[in-house]
């Protein structure tokens, strides 16, 4: 069951990314008005602004948040060629007794010349790392040697990808048994059949990025790109956000078979593919255990996936944007699952709340 | 066709075709204009000034006006500007100072007609008048403006804008007197063109220089104003003050504007540094540009409209030496690449999602979108300008899926975490704990599977006689109980009382992990030799016991002596008491093993009914056969690996932590590594950190081990003189009082102290919490407004 609760959000054009903080108690939305908001949840689950501010002179693309360990630390990508690295000051200010908090821009990445369509921050474990991938498919990342100092950052790795890329994902296994590795999905739209999905390794040996696979299948344009949270899984789930939502796996095969070069090769099957959406699907979200998929498309709706025991993918919800009851939901099913209660009964139904909304 | 027929009609059946193509120049263009009949274009530049013809697939070069053997500075163009009336008639702005005019009717090779040489310094701009064939204006960077009559040989008027240079000048298109000026101090002034003497209207449009100004082709009362502060700023004229009622934020100083024709809202810029590309805004939607030129490889010094009438060509020269015509089907629309919507799953399980008010909005319902939205990248819409933007202010709504107790959310994570009990029991408790946990939560098949590891591992152990069971079952439940209401207090945080206890069971699971090798030769011993030696032990757990309660003892009356508090003092001593203590390490084997527990295995299967019937037998087979106790591992092994893979490393990790080196060995290192910081990264997700330092201190893997001992470094400075404290104890050396006051209540904190990094005053976590609710100074009355995150 879920229950929609609709937030006034009060951006001056389209949000383009929402991004919650790793304990989930905080929200991060951005817009092509070029500002982003901070939404703090309340004691009683309500939402509240509490902080908006002008960050680029472009479209922001994507909003992300750093690993808590590193302070309230938010990073920006815009359409201005730039990504930005934003710190919560906690002052002796005013802005408290407003219920506002202060955020201050610790550095702006200049590299990219053209519009910088992704930020990601590494998994904790590889310290205070950032990657941004731009449109004339360069993935660049990023350090900052001292985690103190979020004003100095170094480029660290230039990968140029020859294509246009969208979107970034590290993958966020925390095992000394995978090399830290990046997914890379391209909007490229040209009608060509190049791999629109590559994924990239840290080779220890010539301390470079190598690209170690390209998921040949996915020939169209690629709008996001997850990983899975790892959670101790032995291979890595990568969900792909193109015309249709697909599933991947990623089964490292043993170093020993793996010829030379330190690469490490992958066994790659696509577990599920889903053209439901009947649209673009633009967004795929992980649940914290990498269980259920969130996806969501032109047809405005949020569907989620979820594996049964046998593997299996099905949906298991549809949510409608605006919470009207959806149709043809009747295929969703309901799975006795592994994890108990965790997800088995979740269902479509919507007490929609939009009362605060805004008509257009 | 229904675009190139609209084109016809408005150009009167002259049709513009052509594609987007270019040509290369020998140099750098500086300005472009074209001539009223849109075939041809002018390139001038430092060093070119060319006329080329437009063809329908190619730029043709027409003249050459850059004639002569030696190159005069007269020819160094600043700006180049054609008459729309006259097509013959050229004008442009020199580098040197020099207005130049050119009659391309001329029968020589040198086209030159007139010179003005007035100015002081480089002419911005020349602009001639929209309906006045021989009235001409120039703008100069020594600040001044003139209007010259082409009849005559110097100018007519001169306007001193009195502030500084001039950046652009431009007559009005409906008011045949009227003229814009921009300058580099910010200003925009209005003239009359009869009134030399003074501006009309004068107001301040940017910060920095305003680089260019547009009048809108149709409504008269519009400026279009850029400057470098990357601003395209529209002034609606009209009224008695400029009022800017639209801005556009560029992200580089804008260059030029030109008005789009035919589309009342969009106009072209581009930029003089950094940014190469041509962008054609929607004023109304001043955040992403409708559409965007990415062709030139260098700055963008020209751009001009084919055809005063026809918003489909766009003509651009630049510093990379190219000439090129844009064709507005060819465009690259950012909008369309943009996101119009963003997806993110909470923690708990919650779904915020972000989208465009028009695709969630109730009449999208009718699935509009399966024909003709499959592939809108590929689909360029006919770009119709009057339909151009339909969602012109574009919205999304934000909203949030809020997931409810039962079904979708974490819930059962964390009941999971916190009830769990990992250790300080013996295993067979453990497991029937966590399988009560795991079943209160509906997790039958974790609970399934702690109860089967319960018999699968104490049932290897003796069958012992009644009499020794009970007393055993005596012994293993006083320990349990010490050990569970040590577990109860860490939450409740009572700093160096838990600190003991913790260092205590530390020690205890220590001395399991270091007679790993011993416990199941140990073991062993004990089904061969019937349990004769168990008594001994159990005396041996006593003795033990009555030691914890002991402590106990002290900690229930803190206060005889202040010693007490010093933490570090007492506590590492005692430690090594129990460390070195024999009979506690013996009695530690036994406990963690199987033996004790066995005797009450028929009882507890009969208290959880879930269990099957066929699992009870498989029980009493396995004591009957007396498997090697690693017999079942790999069948565990794979059990925990096919959680982990499930996505549910907690499972994986508690019965790591119970079972310990029972299965230790079978998994290897790094997987075990993996488990424990996947298991540690999200309690602590879940801000269990209690939990995620229990596991931490359980681990048996050397690397998590020491993740809470890595870098945490408390420089304590007393509350009182604040001096820096020695780290021996509480007690401030110098003035002998108590560091570790409550602020609030005057009493000792133990526990959770908690205290202001401005003014160093603090205590009781939840007395500090109560006074920040009313008052946001430090309680201890120093009067620092105390900061806590």
């Amino acid at each position: 069951m879920f229950v929609a609760r609709s937030i006034a959000a009060d951006h001056r054009d389209l949000i383009h990314d929402v991004s919650f903080d790793f304990h989930g108690r905080r929200m991060a939305t951005c817009s092509s008005d070029q500002s982003v908001k901070v939404w703090d949840k309340s004691e009683n689950g309500d939402w509240h602004c509490t902080a908006s501010w002008k960050t680029h002179s472009g479209s922001v693309w994507r909003v992300t948040w750093a690993h808590p360990e590193f302070g309230q630390v938010l990073a920006s990508c815009s359409f201005d060629r730039t990504a930005a690295v934003w710190e919560e000051i906690v002052g002796e200010s005013n802005d408290k007794l407003r219920g506002q908090s202060h955020w201050v821009k610790r550095t702006t990445l200049v590299d990219s010349r053209t519009s910088v369509t992704d930020v990601k921050f590494a998994p904790k474990h590889m310290g205070l790392m950032l990657a941004t991938c731009s449109a004339d498919g360069v993935v660049r990342i990023y350090e900052a040697p001292d985690v103190m100092n979020l004003s100095q950052w170094s480029l660290q790795h230039e990968i140029s990808c020859k294509l246009s890329c969208s979107c970034i994902s590290w993958n966020p296994s925390s095992s000394r048994a995978h090399s830290p590795m990046i997914a890379v999905g391209s909007d490229d739209n040209s009608p060509n059949i190049l791999a629109k999905v590559q994924i990239y390794e840290y080779n220890e040996n010539t301390r470079k990025y190598a690209k170690a696979e390209a998921l040949m299948t996915v020939t169209d344009p690629v709008h996001d790109i997850a990983f899975a949270p790892n959670l101790g899984r032995s291979f890595h789930i990568l969900a792909v956000a193109t015309k249709d939502v697909r599933i991947f796996t990623l089964k490292p095969l043993r170093k020993e078979l793996t010829s030379s070069g330190g690469l490490t090769k992958f066994e790659i099957h696509i577990v599920a593919q889903f053209d439901n959406h009947n649209s673009q699907v633009w967004r795929v979200s992980w649940n914290i255990t990498g269980t259920v998929l969130a996806s969501s498309g032109d047809d405005g709706c949020v569907r989620l996936w979820k594996a049964n025991y046998m593997d299996n993918w099905k949906c298991t919800g549809i949510l409608k944007g605006n919470g009207s009851p959806v149709n043809g939901s009747s295929q969703q099913g309901i799975f006795n699952t592994s994890l108990g209660s965790a997800n088995a009964s979740l269902q479509n139904s919507l007490n929609g709340s939009s009362a605060s909304r805004k008509q257009s | 066709m229904e675009k190139m027929a609209r084109v016809s009609t408005a150009l009167g059946g002259n049709t513009l075709t052509g594609r987007t193509m270019f040509c290369h120049l020998d140099a750098p263009a500086n300005a472009i204009s074209v001539c009223r009949d849109a075939a041809q274009v002018v390139v001038a530049g430092r060093n070119i000034f060319k006329i080329y013809s437009i063809e329908e697939e190619q730029f043709v070069e027409k003249l050459n006006l850059r004639v002569g053997r030696k190159p005069s500075l007269n020819f160094s163009c600043a700006d180049v500007v054609w008459h729309q009336m006259d097509e013959n008639l050229l004008a442009t702005a020199a580098t040197n100072g020099v207005v130049v005019t050119w009659n391309l009717g001329k029968p020589s090779r040198n086209k030159q007609d007139q010179l003005f040489t007035e100015h002081k310094r480089t002419v911005n701009k020349v602009c001639f008048h929209p309906t006045e064939v021989y009235m001409l204006l120039s703008g100069s960077q020594d600040g001044y403006m003139k209007c010259f009559d082409l009849r005559k040989k110097d100018s007519v008027s001169t306007f001193s804008g009195q502030s500084e240079s001039v950046r652009d000048v431009q007559f009005s298109i409906r008011d045949y007197f009227t003229f814009a000026a921009t300058f580099e101090n910010g200003n925009v002034q209005l003239w009359d063109i009869r009134r030399p003497d003074r501006y009309e209207r004068m107001f301040t449009a940017h910060n920095g220089p305003v680089f260019c100004c547009d009048w809108h082709p149709e409504d008269r009362g519009w400026l279009a104003t850029g400057g470098r502060d990357k601003m395209v700023k529209v002034w609606d004229m009209n009224t008695t003050r400029a009022k800017e009622i639209y801005c556009v934020q560029t992200i580089a100083s804008v260059a030029r504007v030109k008005w789009r024709p035919e589309c009342k809202h969009h106009i072209a810029t581009c930029s003089m540094m950094v940014d190469h590309n041509i962008y054609v805004w929607d004023v109304r939607r001043p955040f992403i540009p409708s559409a965007m030129f990415e062709e030139h490889k260098d700055v963008t010094t020209g751009i001009v409209w084919r055809h005063l009438h026809d918003p489909y060509f766009l003509l651009s020269g630049s510093k990379d030496s190219t000439l090129y015509q844009h064709i507005f089907k060819d465009a690259s629309q950012p909008i369309d690449r943009a996101n119009p919507e963003g997806l993110c799953y909470s923690l708990y399980g919650d779904l915020a999602f972000a989208a465009k008010e028009s695709l969630i909005s109730s009449d999208s319902n009718r699935k509009p979108y399966i024909g003709d939205r499959r592939h809108p990248i590929f689909f360029k819409r006919k770009l119709d300008p009057t339909e151009q933007f339909e969602y012109i202010s574009s919205s999304s709504a934000l909203s949030v899926f809020e997931t409810d107790v039962e079904s979708g959310s974490m819930d059962w994570f964390v009941h999971t975490a916190k009830q769990y009990a990992l250790a300080g029991r013996p295993l067979a408790e453990l497991c029937d704990h966590n399988a009560k946990v795991a079943k209160g939560l509906d997790r039958n098949q974790v609970a399934q599977t702690w109860t089967m590891l319960r018999i699968i591992y104490s049932s290897l152990g003796t069958m012992s006689s009644t009499n020794l069971n009970h007393s055993m079952g005596k012994g293993s439940t006083t320990l349990p109980l010490m050990n569970s209401f040590n577990l109860k207090d860490i939450p409740s945080g009572l700093g160096s009382e838990s600190r003991l206890d913790r260092s205590k069971g530390e020690s205890r699971t220590e001395n399991i992990l270091m007679d790993s090798s011993s416990t199941l030769i140990n073991n062993e011993d004990n089904e061969e030799t019937e349990g004769s030696d168990v008594p001994a032990d159990y005396l041996l757990g006593d003795v033990e016991a009555d030691e914890d309660d002991l402590y106990m003892m002290d900690h229930e009356n803190p206060h005889a002596e202040e010693q007490e508090y010093s933490l570090p003092q007492e506590a590492f001593p005692l430690r090594h008491e129990i460390v070195d203590n024999p009979s506690a390490l013996d009695h530690l084997q036994d406990k963690a093993d199987s033996p004790h527990v066995s005797g009450n295995e028929a009882e507890t299967v009969s208290l959880t009914p879930v269990e099957s019937f066929s699992l009870i037998s498989i029980s009493h087979s396995l004591y009957e056969n007396r498997l090697p106790s690693d017999f079942f591992n790999p069948i565990v092994r794979d059990t925990l690996l096919f959680y982990a893979e499930q996505g549910d490393v907690q499972t994986a990790v508690s019965v790591l932590i119970v079972l310990g080196d029972r299965i230790r060995k079978e998994i290897d290192e790094q997987t075990q590594e993996h488990w424990y910081t996947s298991y540690i990264d999200l309690l602590q997700r879940f801000q269990l950190w209690n939990i995620s330092n229990e596991v931490i201190k359980l681990s048996t893997c050397r690397a998590i081990n020491c993740l809470n001992q890595a870098s945490t470094t408390l420089h304590i400075n007393c509350s009182n003189c604040k001096r820096p404290m020695s780290n021996r104890g509480w007690i401030c050396d110098r003035c002998r009082q108590c560091a570790s006051m409550c602020a609030v209540c005057h009493h000792v904190v133990k526990g959770l102290f908690v205290w202001c990094q401005g003014c160093s005053h603090g205590g009781h976590l939840q007395h500090i919490m109560k006074w920040l609710e009313t008052s946001s100074h430090c309680p201890a009355g120093c009067g620092h407004l105390c900061e806590y995150t």
